[in-house]
């Protein structure tokens, strides 16, 4: 009796000495996008999950609600538990900063996506926002042979990426297709439904609209449905970015013209991997920012086909 | 001890229980560093919240709160980036921004008689347009959130010992709020406007002043916190603070004062807004899904607040026992 009772002990001491030595060499590490209710967040999240997953680390999602105020308190939580690294996707550059020098500081590492903050950290891994902007410029211009009119449905102020798309896009019209005319540009809040009530405005104003470039995904969907219903998807090009399966499958239909893709799933194994590789070769303090881009594949009906299933988000 | 009292024990013995689970679940919750952090995001919504406290009381609602603390922010850059003014002087210069809109609402609320929510939500779109106006730009005319410097300006965001600034004011605040709605007049007249605006005017209590009073004082509480959440993330963007309305209002109401007016207390909104923070602090470390989290908080406040009703209810059922028996024995004695 006795012995066993000694048995049994020594056992739940063995074990629980595995579970805390388990605990010490399995990295933690927390993933915060700006939203999780987005394909492309959900995207890089199964990048990231699945490469970590791999080797054994743990991750943590959180939602930051795409409110900067919510991401730095979860940002200040990961910090607090010991989070080993943390994946972010600033909803801003500014206000992630202090967040940012903050987790480096206690050397805990961070890898931001899409968006850089002013502070150094690890790295950044990123869409190329403003070459693809100026290559979706550059696709339309063409599509319209260099004379027309063009609308932009916009991110909200201040998100750094889609205002690099849009600068990308003003650039090269400004440079290249003089001939075309920037009739509109609204704040569609990345979002579909807000999107689609702007293309209706935009259509009711201009007789003559010729393409519009929504600076994600979702608005362009949402443009599509409104000069749908409207009749007009014929006479007008949409043009989108990022690369989302349903996006991908719209352009299929001719319902979207192209979008800038970029690979979802890669850009948040990258991340992953980079995570790994910096927590196994020992946490330095960074002094500048690593950065690393993703470049962009225009997708047409032409090239559309080129994309496999297995690289749809 | 009343029954109020007995009501606030039971919500601070939920709040005391669901913190011990939490330390129970997760070593890192009871981190000094993890705790501090939790105040200093009640504090945040907090401040707000006894503002919103006094309107609720005079059965008012304040929908522009958030719309406030992002102008007052954006004043601040201004002030931070086109001029040399220093931060011990335009700060108190944007919390007149609070004060400004709130004597707004207060005179389309008393002079026009219209709904309070109607005005309020009206400024609401005002205030959150006009903060995307006047916003930083750079030169291509696109918003640039600035980063902030100013070592007075972030001094707002630092500490005391291990105290964060803004929780230290959440206290003092709470202290004086609470002092002055229980043992001043006017305090007293903002019952009064909640509990009946007829009879508290014909007792010659003047109930525009009560309204104009409780709004610029919600709207000040708003331009303060947007210093502090401006200071703590070093920047202020146009968005700031909208949408969190409805954390200032659930804290208030679960603190214990209703919609309907003439009743409630700073203390039970300290406690709500510290239960809501620190509900919302704990999910995170639970380990489970983004998608489950809300629905999880969501769940815990249901229980909380039928636990505080329920008790609500027996104690009047009590309360009503108790005086019928009272009544009962009066009369026999008196047939007697």
């Amino acid at each position: 009796m006795k012995a066993r009772l000694t048995t049994i002990l020594a056992t739940t001491v063995f074990l629980l000495a595995g579970l805390s030595l388990g605990a010490q060499t399995s990295y933690k590490i927390g993933y915060l996008p700006s939203t999780v209710g987005q394909a492309l967040t959900k995207a890089w999240g199964m990048g990231i999950e699945k490469t970590l997953k791999a080797e054994g680390a743990q991750v943590q999602s959180l939602d930051a609600q795409m409110k900067a105020e919510i991401q730095v308190s979860m940002m200040d939580d990961f910090i607090n538990q010991g989070y080993n690294l943390i994946i972010l996707q600033p909803i801003d550059a500014a206000a992630l900063t202090a967040s940012v020098k903050k987790a480096e500081s206690k050397g805990i590492p961070v890898i931001t996506l899409n968006t850089d903050t002013l502070a150094p950290h690890l790295a950044c891994v990123t869409m190329d926002d403003y070459g693809a902007g100026y290559a979706v410029g550059d696709a339309i211009g063409k599509q319209l042979a260099g004379k027309g009119n063009v609308a932009l449905i916009q991110s909200p102020p201040g998100a750094l990426a889609g205002v690099e798309r849009e600068k990308g896009f003003r650039d090269v019209m400004k440079k290249t297709y003089p001939g075309i005319k920037i009739v509109g540009a609204q704040n569609g809040e990345w979002n579909k439904d807000k999107a689609i009530a702007i293309m209706n405005s935009f259509l009711q104003v201009n007789k003559d609209l010729d393409a519009v470039f929504a600076v994600n995904d979702n608005m362009a969907e949402g443009a599509a449905i409104a000069a749908d219903s409207a009749g007009r998807l014929k006479d007008v090009k949409i043009w989108g970015f990022n690369g989302q399966k349903s996006t991908l499958v719209q352009i299929e239909q001719g319902k979207v013209t192209g979008t800038a893709y970029t690979n979802a799933y890669d850009q948040g194994a990258a991340a992953a991997k980079l995570a790994l590789e910096t927590l196994k070769a020992g946490v330095k303090p960074a002094t500048k920012t690593l950065v690393v881009t993703i470049k962009p594949f225009l997708a047409t009906a032409e090239t559309v086909s080129q994309i496999t299933a297995d690289n749809r988000w | 001890m009343s029954t109020s009292t007995i009501r606030r024990l039971i919500l601070i013995g939920l709040l005391l229980a669901i913190g011990a689970a939490l330390s129970l679940a997760s070593p890192s919750f009871l981190k000094l560093d993890n705790l501090m952090t939790l105040l200093q995001d009640a504090s945040q919504t907090g401040i707000v919240a006894i503002g919103f406290t006094l309107v609720l009381i005079t059965a008012g609602i304040d929908m522009s709160i958030g719309a406030v603390i992002a102008v007052s922010a954006m004043v601040c850059v201004n002030f931070l980036t086109y001029t040399a003014l220093p931060a011990a002087l335009f700060i108190p210069l944007s919390l007149c921004v609070g004060l400004a809109v709130g004597a707004f609402n207060g005179f389309f609320i008393t002079h026009f008689k219209l709904p309070e929510f109607i005005v309020t939500l009206a400024s609401r779109g005002i205030l959150a347009g006009l903060a995307l106006i006047i916003a930083v730009k750079d030169t291509d005319g696109f918003v640039s959130n600035v980063y902030i410097q100013d070592p007075v300006y972030l001094g707002f965001g630092g500490t005391v010992g291990p105290f964060y600034i803004v929780t230290i004011v959440f206290v003092v605040l709470a202290f004086l709020t609470q002092g002055f709605i229980k043992r001043t007049r006017a305090g007293t007249n903002i019952y009064a406007t909640g509990a009946n605006p007829t009879a508290a005017r014909l007792s010659g209590i003047s109930t525009t002043r009560s309204i104009y009073g409780v709004y610029m004082f919600c709207g000040f509480c708003a331009s303060l916190a947007a210093v502090f959440l401006s200071a703590r993330m070093m920047t202020a963007m146009p968005e700031f603070g909208i949408g969190s309305e409805m954390d200032v209002i659930a804290s208030v109401v679960i603190g214990g004062t209703p919609f309907t007016g003439g009743v409630g207390d700073i203390w039970g909104t300290v406690i709500g807004t510290l239960f809501l923070a620190l509900i919302k602090n704990g999910i995170l470390k639970l380990g489970i899904s983004p998608y489950i989290q809300p629905i999880a908080i969501g769940g815990i406040i249901i229980v909380v607040v039928v636990v505080d009703v329920w008790y609500k209810d027996f104690a009047e059922k009590l309360a009503r026992k108790a005086a019928r028996r009272r009544l009962a024995s009066a009369e026999s004695r008196a047939a007697a």
